[in-house]
């Protein structure tokens, strides 16, 4: 990840989401992505340069777009036909984001799209965000990550966030992932929890 | 199978992988995803930069298409358009007694008793119109054209109504039809709606305080707005709601499933609520 005087950047076109510009970088905002929050609390946290980013829940292309400034290829699933069209707008300035207007809990309407991926990024309002993510596993490397960004009010706002992130936790190691790293997105995202997985 | 085909048909047009991917029924148990090398054997791309273009060029196609039949969903105007004339009645109904307000309080004469033909909002706003402030006069011609313009929305949205839904409308008329479908969150969920929901959509608070703490169940939200609901004598209204509402649940499957105005049912539905309120009088 780019860093100028500890403020997370990106090397891009700017001018996609109103986002400040420094020295010719785009500033990436904690406040407005999660994937932000989650450098600025855990510095260790990088993506795949040259790898390949299948991006679930992709909405207006926000984070989208700092992320395809990374990566060599962003795969990125959105449902919602408003935001969709925000998206396709990012994918027409970025020649390396494929938007997939599908919904991320039916992989099997556009998996003949998809290739392997080095990364799978989750950021989706479901109450079955962890059955989305295992079922997604069948296009992540078996070197690659799994960032699944837990939106527990999502899941069962009468549960507390820690238990949801408990059970969450436990049905991805049930399905053969190790939880690396598990991070609350406070103060940037309240009730909101990164989760990195890898491959056992 | 892959979005540019299977061996023997393969290609990277965008309106081809749209089709296959429509097509598809991709088993996800042992499925190996797509490796980009393959298509460069089969001669389709020459690298991966070309690749990645084919690949985004097929998924836009896709999204696009998708978006534009969203867009062309027969309910998605009139959902805005009635929802565009709800939020206009709020506005409207607040600048009118904010005007009156401001202008009683500059009017120490002026009092609302004995006013021979009441001083409601219509016949309060045309009159700031002529005897108030010049800034007043200016704010009272806004929402005077304002409201002609909801009007207009008012009888736009009725005749959308009679189009786009057309068994809901012969049982309510535009207007409330367009209101409970828009509520309901689209055509496609008021068809999947049983009528007990039907019934009480618009009274979801009291319908929850209902199930909470045992407040008696609501009879009827949007539908009430109906004549033959809110006229219905005390006795009978509940029971009128209730069939009205249920009517109402298999005019939105017609309309969703059909789209067209099925006369036999709408008599004899039209019939059987009519016949309740004979009895009840």
């Amino acid at each position: 990840m780019i860093s100028v005087n500890g403020v997370l950047v990106s090397a891009g076109e700017g001018g996609v989401c109103g986002e400040r510009m420094m020295g010719g970088y785009r500033v990436w905002d904690p406040y407005r992505s999660k994937l932000a929050a989650l450098w600025y609390l855990d510095k260790s946290t990088d993506l795949p340069a040259d790898g390949v980013v299948l991006y679930l829940g992709a909405a207006n292309g926000t984070t989208v777009s700092f992320v395809a400034d990374y990566v060599e290829a962003v795969y990125a699933v959105e449902f919602a036909p408003r935001p969709m069209q925000d998206l396709l707008m990012v994918a027409r300035k970025r020649k390396n984001i494929v938007p997939i207007f599908a919904d991320a809990a039916q992989p099997e309407r556009y998996a003949p799209l998809l290739e392997a991926v080095d990364l799978v990024y989750q950021d989706v309002a479901q109450p079955n965000q962890a059955e989305i993510a295992i079922r997604h596993l069948p296009f992540l490397h078996s070197e690659g990550k799994l960032i699944l960004m837990l939106k527990t009010r999502s899941v069962d706002v009468r549960q507390s966030s820690e238990s949801v992130f408990a059970d969450a936790c436990a049905e991805l190691s049930d399905a053969g992932l190790c939880v690396m790293k598990a991070v609350w997105l406070l103060p940037y995202h309240g009730d909101h929890a990164a989760i990195v997985c890898e491959r056992r | 199978m892959y979005w540019y085909g299977l061996s023997g048909d393969v290609s990277t047009d965008p309106a081809d992988a749209a089709a296959r991917l429509r097509a598809a029924k991709t088993d996800m148990s042992g499925y190996v995803p797509c490796d980009w090398c393959e298509a460069e054997r089969l001669g389709l791309v020459k690298d991966r930069q070309e690749y990645l273009a084919a690949v985004r060029r097929a998924a836009i196609y896709l999204a696009e298409e998708g978006i534009a039949a969203v867009a062309q969903e027969k309910d998605a105007e009139l959902l805005q358009m009635v929802r565009t004339l709800d939020e206009m009645d709020t506005v409207i109904n607040l600048l009118s007694e904010r005007l009156i307000e401001w202008y009683i309080s500059v009017t120490p004469s002026f009092s609302r008793k004995y006013l021979g033909s009441g001083a409601g909002a219509s016949r309060m706003v045309p009159m700031i119109g002529k005897k108030g402030t010049d800034l007043m006069k200016n704010i009272a011609r806004e929402i005077l054209s304002m409201s002609n313009a909801r009007t207009g929305l008012m009888k736009a949205v009725s005749r959308k109504a009679v189009s786009v839904i057309p068994n809901m409308s012969v049982l309510t008329g535009g207007l409330v039809a367009a209101r409970l479908v828009s509520r309901a969150g689209g055509l496609a969920a008021a068809a999947r709606m049983p009528g007990s929901s039907m019934q009480v959509l618009g009274a979801e608070g009291a319908l929850f305080s209902h199930i909470r703490a045992g407040t008696p169940a609501p009879k009827h939200g949007i539908v009430f707005q109906h004549r033959r609901v809110h006229n219905a004598p005390r006795e009978v209204r509940g029971q009128v709601a209730r069939v009205l509402a249920s009517k109402l649940a298999i005019a939105a499957r017609l309309d969703y499933f059909r789209g067209e105005l099925d006369a036999e049912f709408a008599a004899t539905a039209n019939a059987k609520i009519d016949s309740l309120l004979e009895v009840g009088r």
